[in-house]
């Protein structure tokens, strides 16, 4: 079986979203006084952008003989993408955990973990890790809560508030 | 009234505390820019949340000093390093760095240094005096004008994109369906929102411009991991001796350079989201073509440094005063300044200028003055920049990305906030692997609400389709939109293919028409000029046998990245 370009997955991918969200307009409420419905723009915006996804599906279809041969094993991508991926997986480790850690202990935790993930896993490079993840990330929380008077998320282990 | 709001402007501007500030401002702006892979948006986001407890003044002034700032730093690690800082100063590098390997490091740096501050002082001029009368003619646009005004800088932004016109015209579209997300301002209405509570209230447009560009530039930095290790620069590098004086007379020689590459910088910061990227390129091909020894570029010419930095400060002028003038920003860049002024309270439209004149004045005058801080902070940020250099990159991304975060979170005290950062940097991130441009999402989402309601007040006063094309001004952006539609296949084939020889002059006598239909007697005059060059084209074109001229036919590429 031949197997499709990355641009064909992907405008078929747009096309479905693009289908959703029309799909989604019809769930808009509608009130007789607007000149305009709020549906309207929504679907002035979804119908071209239809179109365009169509017109990339068949720009992809056309590549398509010229990138056959080149496919890479989701082993291979994910190694070669192992740095951002890490990146993304550790924020998101942070945002589902802010509101019982709070802004700094997530935060610390988060600096260190990017840096741990990102760089070098020696003794040394930890403890400058803990460093650099300590002093960057108290500094700015200290700058943001006591003199901006921002009060970041607090979370369920350090009462500062 | 002039003079009275330089006046008022200049002592806002000129208190002590808000002239450390911008020198603070510039001088994390010259560093920030010259680290490659760190943009100077990054660095105007980061400063984004300090400058919320500053009046409007303060916070602005700052923000523009960070904004000046970072657009001259990229020169620093362009030229010492080979790498360019910000993509402002991607053609720095084609003669910067030969120059510094030719031992010419002093005299590459101050030529650069120079270069952009005479830009930046061109701009600066441009906004001043250019800004209060675009502002007035943007008075005279009608709801129908305002929404081809939108419509016009969403295609134009698409087709700068490169070769991909119709993936920018989906970044476009996807822009405007962010901002379509959520609560709907005129009737009320929760929209789009697939029952997810916390969709209802939209997204706020920094995190998302955020997330675009710094969160996703941020893990590109870091892809590869032995890059991402390693400092940015060797432990051999040394700062270097600034020639001011020989830079400046370097300069009052190629001063039909610095003119020439301002006005391009100018006119591309004018077009809404056309930034710096694209008019440091532009500049040196100018420069190039223009120059007696065109071979020498590539090699440390003195004229190939001048006219991309001359160019990508001028552009700031211009981009500033579209978004000023009209509240359509020049650039990405620009659409964060627009963000900085909303949380200020400040609402950029025609009418802003003559509302608030002296906050208006203060932005005219804190771009002109840090101008000169980025003068004298330059000697100070260079021996910073080489002590920066030597930190490996993951460790600036893992920091700057909390910053991020924690700088999202203060925006509104919203953790959503937080979660849009990371929705929009994976979106980012993937959009780049794709090849989507980014511009055109950040012009949609920063526009999609402005042409929503000019698009429904024009409706209301009249539900037809018909004025969009006999209201002078919705006809010109129109014809602007389709021709700048056009424009990428005629960037390909000119110089190859006849029909490229048509569309020039096609351009111009279609524009004139809605310039006929103004009534103005100056503007007649400027569409009579229009078909009178049109036709002198199409005569020229005639007199050659229509045959496309092939020495037009290699042009650089051009595409919009964050700036």
């Amino acid at each position: 079986m031949k197997s499709l370009n990355k641009d064909t997955v992907i405008s078929v991918i747009l096309i479905a979203v693009t289908a959703i969200f029309f799909m989604e307009t019809f769930n808009i409420p509608k009130f007789d006084y607007a000149s305009i419905g709020s549906e309207v723009w929504p679907r002035i915006i979804l119908v071209p952008l239809l179109v365009l996804c169509v017109i990339y599906f068949f720009q992809a279809l056309r590549q398509k003989a010229a990138a056959e041969g080149r496919a890479v094993g989701i082993g291979a991508t994910v190694m070669r993408y192992r740095n951002p991926i890490m990146g993304f997986l550790v924020f998101l480790a942070f945002l589902a955990t802010v509101d019982y850690l709070g802004m700094l202990i997530g935060g610390v935790l988060l600096t260190f973990g990017l840096l741990t993930a990102l760089g070098n896993r020696t003794p040394k490079a930890l403890l400058l890790h803990v460093v650099i993840s300590i002093v960057a990330v108290g500094t700015v929380w200290s700058l943001f809560t006591f003199v901006l008077r921002v009060y970041m998320p607090e979370g369920e282990i350090l009462h500062l508030y | 009234m002039f003079v009275e709001n330089i006046i008022a402007a200049s002592t806002a501007v000129f208190a002590w505390h808000n002239l450390i500030l911008m020198l603070i401002g510039v001088l994390f702006g010259i560093i920030a820019g010259a680290i490659p892979g760190f943009t100077v948006t990054m660095a105007v986001v980061l400063t984004l949340p300090f400058t919320f407890g500053m009046p409007p003044v303060a916070g602005l002034s700052t923000m523009l000093g960070v904004y000046v700032g970072g657009l001259s730093g990229g020169l620093i690690s362009g030229m010492l390093m080979g790498i360019p800082g910000t993509p402002a100063s991607v053609a720095t590098t084609f003669d910067g760095f030969p120059a510094v390997r030719n031992g010419k490091a002093g005299l590459a740096l101050g030529l650069g240094i120079w270069a952009s501050f005479f830009g930046g002082l061109f701009g600066a001029c441009v906004l001043a005096t250019l800004a209060p009368t675009i502002a007035s003619i943007g008075l005279e646009f009608e709801p129908w004008a305002l929404f081809s005004l939108i419509i016009f800088a969403l295609t134009i932004t698409a087709s700068l994109a490169g070769d991909n016109l119709v993936k920018g015209l989906i970044a476009g579209n996807f822009g405007l369906l962010f901002a379509a997300i959520g609560a709907e301002e005129i009737n009320s209405v929760d929209r789009l929102h697939f029952g997810i509570e916390s969709l209802k209230g939209g997204f706020a447009y920094l995190p998302v411009l955020i997330g675009l560009f710094a969160f996703s530039q941020l893990l590109t930095d870091v892809e590869d991991p032995d890059v991402a290790r390693s400092p940015l620069m060797d432990k051999t590098a040394s700062a270097v001796k600034i020639e001011h004086w020989n830079a400046i007379k370097a300069l009052g020689r190629s001063w039909v350079n610095v003119l020439r590459s301002s006005l391009i910088g100018v006119f591309i910061g004018v077009l809404p989201a056309a930034g710096s990227s694209i008019s440091n390129i532009l500049a040196y091909d100018q420069a190039k073509k223009a120059s007696k020894n065109p071979e020498r570029f590539g090699t440390g010419e003195i004229d190939g440094i001048i006219a991309p930095e001359a160019a990508n400060n001028a552009t700031a002028g211009g981009a500033l005063t579209t978004m000023m003038a009209l509240g359509i920003p020049g650039s990405p860049l620009c659409a964060i300044m627009l963000g900085a002024l909303l949380i200020h309270n400040v609402v950029p439209s025609p009418l802003f200028i003559s509302e608030q004149p002296v906050l208006a004045y203060s932005i005219f005058t804190a771009f002109f003055i840090a101008h000169f801080m980025m003068i004298a902070m330059q000697a100070v940020a260079l021996k910073a920049f080489i002590s920066i250099t030597r930190i490996p990159m993951y460790t600036m991304a893992a920091v700057i990305l909390v910053y991020c975060a924690i700088g999202t979170f203060a925006l509104a005290n919203s953790e959503f906030d937080m979660w849009t950062l990371f929705w929009f940097g994976l979106l980012g991130y993937l959009m780049k692997k794709f090849g989507f441009p980014l511009a055109p999402v950040i012009l949609g989402v920063v526009l999609g609400d402005l042409a929503e309601l000019n698009l429904n007040r024009a409706w209301t006063i009249n539900p037809s389709v018909s004025p969009f094309f006999t209201q002078p001004w919705s006809l010109f952006f129109l014809l602007l939109a389709a021709f700048s539609t056009v424009f990428p296949w005629y960037q390909k084939h000119r110089g190859r293919q006849v029909w490229t020889l048509l569309f020039i002059p096609a351009m111009l006598i279609a524009q004139s028409i809605p310039l006929f239909m103004m009534g103005n007697v100056v503007r007649a005059a400027i569409g009579a000029a229009m078909v009178a060059i049109a036709l002198w084209l199409l005569w020229r074109s005639h007199q050659s046998g229509w045959t496309p001229d092939s020495t037009q036919a290699s042009q650089p590429k051009v595409h919009i990245e964050p700036a």
